[in-house]
């Protein structure tokens, strides 16, 4: 088992480079010679190296970098800001929004220009709409001079950092959707049996949604004080689950001309069995945020979990009762032609964007150089407050970050990361999103059917698209798919 | 109904009234004590047993709450970039000054009005237009002048907008002060050889002085409450102390409930002390001038 | 359309012209004299400036926004996004959403300010009489009013959450435990909104009564207790009739204020569950800071200017003869 998990599979690279389908002058030509010039940078010192070219450019000059960051995520941003400080001499200011207003705030900044900031931390999937507003600066060039060949190598997902085929911020947050699991229901023996001789399968980490569908109706005993599952079913959550679902039907959410494809029998069904999932959640369902979640699951009494890394951060606390005691796993996928379909989810992420206003973008470009290379980045990810999870391969070697996740964590997130597929990465990718959770949740509380609430969200996204500008849309639609994980994309429709 | 048990239910349905009043204020205050573990208990947590300053430590002393965190476990550490210093001198660089010009330009204005019938019976009417428009309608395009300006997220635009906003609030305001004050005052000066502003400045303006100063803690405090303006036309360089409480949230635990209730706590502060003081002439303010006693 | 009457201290008027005013401070009418501005405009001109810049420009930049489908995240300045004519105010016409938003507001407004007048109306009763530590209960009833609003809004949102202090009280009540989610209902969300605006209102309405009240013909009112009247009878007869005007005012004002209520909606559901809180001044900052379509917004905050204004002068025509 552990074999699987030492390497890294195919470099992000040559994902990119080999998925130029489609449009191959958008995808193609911003990697060919990228790090050409940078061969003398050595990846392990890329710190260093950065840290003094960026001392060189800022020469006498007073220069200082001002960094728009979500609220709470200062623990894992101002260490790294620090010895950057130490090494260049340039001085870091910290401005924090709160964290959901940071992609609206990075983007009123293209309508205000106040240049309050030159580096930001928006979520990955407001990069489409930021890059489209003029407010990202396009990194290619300074990649091209100062990215070595193998620094996106080592990270494994680097699908939200490229919008068009050019480079607009590097991520920091190993932000995939993984599951959690009672493992002592999991291998009690009695429950083993009991399952088995009624499905036919043995009970164990679920790989289809099917199974684990099965598995939570089976735990779901509310007079016992069990529960299946501590799932999502408030409204910004649910449209994650579908999309899982939905996925591992094996169908991409818009066909090659952008029709929607998420009203299709798949779809439809995806969101029936989603629906009747409901039925073996815990009570708190429909409105527990996050934090209630973790508690809600640390309690023991159910069996199922989803979240990222900074769930199993409680898990494992002291906090958590369930400490300990605890199985991982892949977001569930599907049978797909007979065979088995992973798709795991990568749905949030935090990137180190440069601002069109900056006077310096270079020097805040080789910020982020400095600070996602593979030293600042385990110092970021290593706070045990802070939300920046795992993203690099050497980040799960790290013994502080093992302790804080748990080995056994490692193995599942790293697994989840390597395959997870892409958020909806388009402009207007709020838009879009908004009318799946309204509809989604419509349909799970009963006003609407589940064939009724996709149809109505399919001709919101034609609308949408329409609006968006389609031949724009269809350009980033093809360079995304085309950077689908490998093994999925060509099991996709 | 015998007279006396009539009394005292009234008397006590009063007490209901002053408790409704006075709850969400106390739960404010309670909860800005409570320790991190207590904001989300069930059964909710009263008045706490364990009551803590780490809220007040974030909120002003960061470094120190994190000193206390290391040491206390159990603590909540919350790593925010600035303490709250910075949005309290904000709030108060922005109040102060925007108060400061609306009541000079109000005063101005009204005294022209009231002495001179500038601009006709109707002109002071226009000022009250600018109160009736919903902020928000307005504030789209002044985002984009302000951009043009180069007036976005800085405090000079605040103040900018500020003053404008509060604007018919002193206009009519000190316009009703000025209207009390007698005229022949003024006149028997100017006889004596003053001119009509010196007049006013040494006569009129001494008996109206506080109702103008009224009027100032009136503007201060809708300056320091005021929200929409600050969300938009700031991002990070400049922030209010509305705006700040929005910042303890956090990723895994959400509103930071105990935070946000100090923060809150105490930023009401000074507009419960100034709405006191001033408390006679609130309704004349949030009238315009057209209730008064 | 400036005229300018000047009057001497006997309170005589003089005919309209150039201002004169004999021992101005020199340095100033000159400079006055020579740009040809009165003096008293002089005195209204950075009043009237500072208005200029903040809302007339800006008014008129939301009439040229209004005809356009200026989006700024497609990297266009606002002066050279793309007209389209009426279109905007087409699409609005059939945005459910705006509509929704608009009825949704009158609706909070028609609640809000029933309910306020009619507490407020109730405590005034309470207060005809005196008694000891009558200032004292006016100081506390009016302490909601000076909170921060946003302040009060964060401590309602702790109030109603679903493990708060109201659920505890519901569940002590009823015998049964009781955790609703009031924040996260699309049917009731909407309540913990009006009742932080009606809590930290009602005791304005509330003193303007009261206000009202103090400047009424007292005799008349004593007469009547030494009657033996009940303070029932004294307010409905006697005080009611004559707080009218006053009533009117804080009507009118109050309602133009809770029309464009924010801040409540923003901090306890920013107009969610879908939609379900939204009211019109939520709904512009969303269509406008969270989707970006700036354009179509202004549109509908044009509609939004058009309908507010002329409401508020037709009603404040009767109201300015009163006062």
């Amino acid at each position: 088992m552990k074999r699987l998990f030492n390497g890294i599979g195919p470099s992000r690279r040559d994902v990119l480079k080999a998925g130029a389908t489609g449009l191959a002058g958008f995808a193609m030509s911003p990697l060919l010679g990228r790090g050409a010039h940078a061969e003398q940078w050595a990846l392990k010192n890329i710190h260093e190296t950065a840290a003094a070219k960026a001392k060189e450019l800022a020469g006498s000059r007073n220069v200082s970098l001002k960094i728009m960051q979500p609220s709470g995520s200062l623990g894992n941003v101002k260490p790294v800001g620090d010895l950057w400080t130490k090494a260049t001499g340039i001085p870091v200011h910290y401005l924090e929004v709160p964290l959901g207003e940071i992609n609206q705030k990075v983007l009123l900044e293209a309508v205000s220009k106040s240049g309050s900031f030159d580096l930001a931390l928006p979520a990955t999937f407001g990069i489409p709409d930021l890059a489209e507003s003029g407010i990202l600066v396009n990194l290619d060039k300074y990649a091209q001079k100062y990215e070595p060949t193998d620094y996106q190598k080592d990270v494994l997902y680097t699908i939200g950092d490229y919008y068009k085929g050019s480079l607009y911020g590097y991520q920091t947050d190993g932000d995939t959707y993984l599951m959690f699991y009672n493992k002592d229901w999991l291998d009690n023996a009695d429950e083993q049996k009991g399952f088995s001789d009624k499905h036919g399968y043995a009970l164990k980490v679920p790989d289809t949604w099917e199974q684990l569908d099965a598995m939570m109706e089976w735990f779901h005993r509310p007079d016992k004080g069990m529960y299946g599952g501590a799932l999502f079913r408030t409204q910004y959550f649910i449209a994650w689950e579908w999309w899982g679902r939905f996925h591992a039907k094996g169908f991409y959410p818009l066909a090659d001309d952008l029709t929607p494809q998420i009203n299709n029998d798949a779809g439809i069904a995806a969101l029936e069995e989603l629906i009747a999932a409901s039925k073996f959640l815990y009570p708190g369902a429909r409105t527990n945020g996050l934090f209630e979640n973790f508690e809600a699951f640390g309690k023991g009494d159910k069996f199922a979990d989803i979240g990222w890394g900074g769930t199993q951060k409680f898990l494992n606390s002291d906090k958590s009762k369930i400490k300990g005691r605890l199985a991982f796993g892949d977001m569930p996928g599907g049978m797909v032609n007979g065979e088995l379909l992973r798709t795991p989810y990568f749905n949030w992420g935090w990137n180190y964007v440069v601002s069109s206003v900056s006077p310096d973008p270079e020097i805040a470009y080789l910020f982020s150089l400095f600070a996602c290379s593979p030293v600042m980045s385990t110092i970021a990810v290593r706070d045990p407050g802070g939300y920046f999870d795992p993203i690099r391969g050497i980040h799960y070697k790290d013994p502080q970050i093992q302790k804080t996740y748990t080995e056994e964590f490692l193995v599942a997130h790293k697994h989840s990361m390597i395959n997870s597929i892409p958020d909806f990465y388009l402009k207007g990718q709020g838009e879009y999103f908004d009318e799946l959770r309204v509809n989604i949740a419509a349909a799970d509380a009963g006003t609407k059917t589940a064939k009724a609430a996709l149809d109505d969200c399919a001709a919101s996204w034609e609308r949408i698209t329409r609006r968006m500008g389609k031949r724009s849309q269809s350009v980033q639609w093809h360079f995304l798919k085309a950077n689908y994980p490998a093994g999925i994309r060509d099991r996709l429709k | 109904m015998p007279r006396r048990l009539a009394i005292f239910l009234r008397r006590m349905a009063v007490v209901v009234a002053m408790v409704i009043a006075f709850f969400p204020i106390f739960w404010l205050f309670s909860t800005s004590v409570k320790p991190y573990d207590e904001w989300a208990a069930w059964p909710p947590v009263w008045i706490s047993d364990h009551p803590t300053l780490q809220n007040y430590r974030i909120v002003f002393f960061p470094k120190a709450a994190r000193a206390f965190a290391a040491k206390q476990s159990g603590s909540l550490d919350y790593k925010v970039s600035g303490s709250a210093w910075k949005a309290f001198e904000d709030s108060a660089i922005i109040s102060t000054c925007a108060t400061f010009l609306s009541i000079l330009f109000g005063t101005l204005a009204a005294f022209s009005i009231v002495r001179f019938r500038t601009g006709g019976p109707n002109y002071a009417f226009q000022f009250l237009t600018v109160r009736m428009m919903p902020p928000i309608a307005v504030v789209v395009p002044i985002v984009a002048l302000f951009s043009m300006l180069r007036l976005a997220d800085t405090y000079f635009g605040m103040i900018l907008a500020y003053t404008a906003f509060t604007l018919p609030f002193s206009i009519w305001m000190i316009r009703s002060f000025i209207e009390e004050a007698p005229q022949e005052l003024e006149g028997a000066a100017m006889i004596h050889g003053m001119g009509q502003m010196e007049a006013f400045i040494k006569v009129t303006l001494p008996l109206v002085k506080g109702g103008i100063l009224a009027t100032a803690l009136f503007i201060f405090i809708l300056n320091w409450s005021e929200f929409l303006f600050a969300l938009v036309l700031t991002s990070g360089n400049v922030v209010t102390v509305t705006l700040q409480v929005a910042n303890y949230v956090s990723a895994s635990s959400g509103k930071l409930y105990g935070v946000q209730a100090a923060m809150g706590a105490i930023s009401t502060l000074p507009v419960i002390l100034f709405g006191y003081i001033i408390q006679r002439h609130l309704v004349r303010g949030l009238t315009f001038g057209a209730v008064k006693r | 359309m400036i005229e300018t009457e000047a009057r001497d201290g006997a309170g005589g008027v003089h005919a309209a012209g150039a201002l004169h005013v004999e021992a101005e401070p020199v340095g100033r009418s000159g400079l006055l004299a020579r740009l040809g501005i009165p003096f008293n405009v002089a005195l209204v001109l950075p009043a009237q400036l500072t208005i200029m810049v903040v809302v007339v420009v800006p008014t008129l930049i939301v009439l040229w926004l209004a005809v356009t489908d200026w989006q700024p995240t497609q990297d266009l300045a606002w002066w050279q996004a793309q007209f389209i004519w009426f279109w905007n105010f087409n699409d609005l016409w059939y945005d459910q959403r705006f509509i929704n938003a608009l009825i949704r507001t009158v609706f909070v407004v028609g609640v809000c300010i029933g309910v306020e007048l009619s507490l407020a109306l109730a405590l005034a009763l309470l207060f005809v009489e005196e008694w000891w530590w009558k200032r004292l209960a006016v100081s506390v009833i009016i302490l909601p009013m000076m909170v921060v609003p946003v302040d009060a809004a964060n401590a309602f949102f702790m109030l109603f959450n679903d493990r708060g202090p109201i659920n505890h009280m519901i569940t002590v009540l009823i015998g049964r435990p009781f955790t609703f989610s009031w924040l996260s209902d699309p049917t009731w969300a909407m309540l913990p909104i009006m009742l932080c605006e009606i809590w930290q209102w009602t005791p304005l309405m509330f003193l303007m009564v009261l206000t009202g009240m103090m400047a009424l013909p007292q005799n008349q009112v004593r007469a009547a207790v030494a009657l033996g009247a009940s303070p029932v009878r004294i307010f409905r007869r006697i005080v009611l009739p004559l707080l009218m005007p006053v009533i009117g005012i804080a009507v009118l004002i109050r309602s133009i204020e809770t029309f464009k209520i924010f801040d409540p909606v923003y901090i306890l559901t920013r107009g969610q569950p879908g939609g379900a809180t939204e009211t019109i001044s939520m709904y512009m900052y969303n269509g406008a800071f969270v989707y970006f379509r700036m354009g179509y917004i202004a549109a509908a905050a044009l509609i939004v200017l058009v309908l507010v204004l002329s409401i508020c002068i037709a009603l404040s025509k009767p109201l300015k003869r009163h006062t």
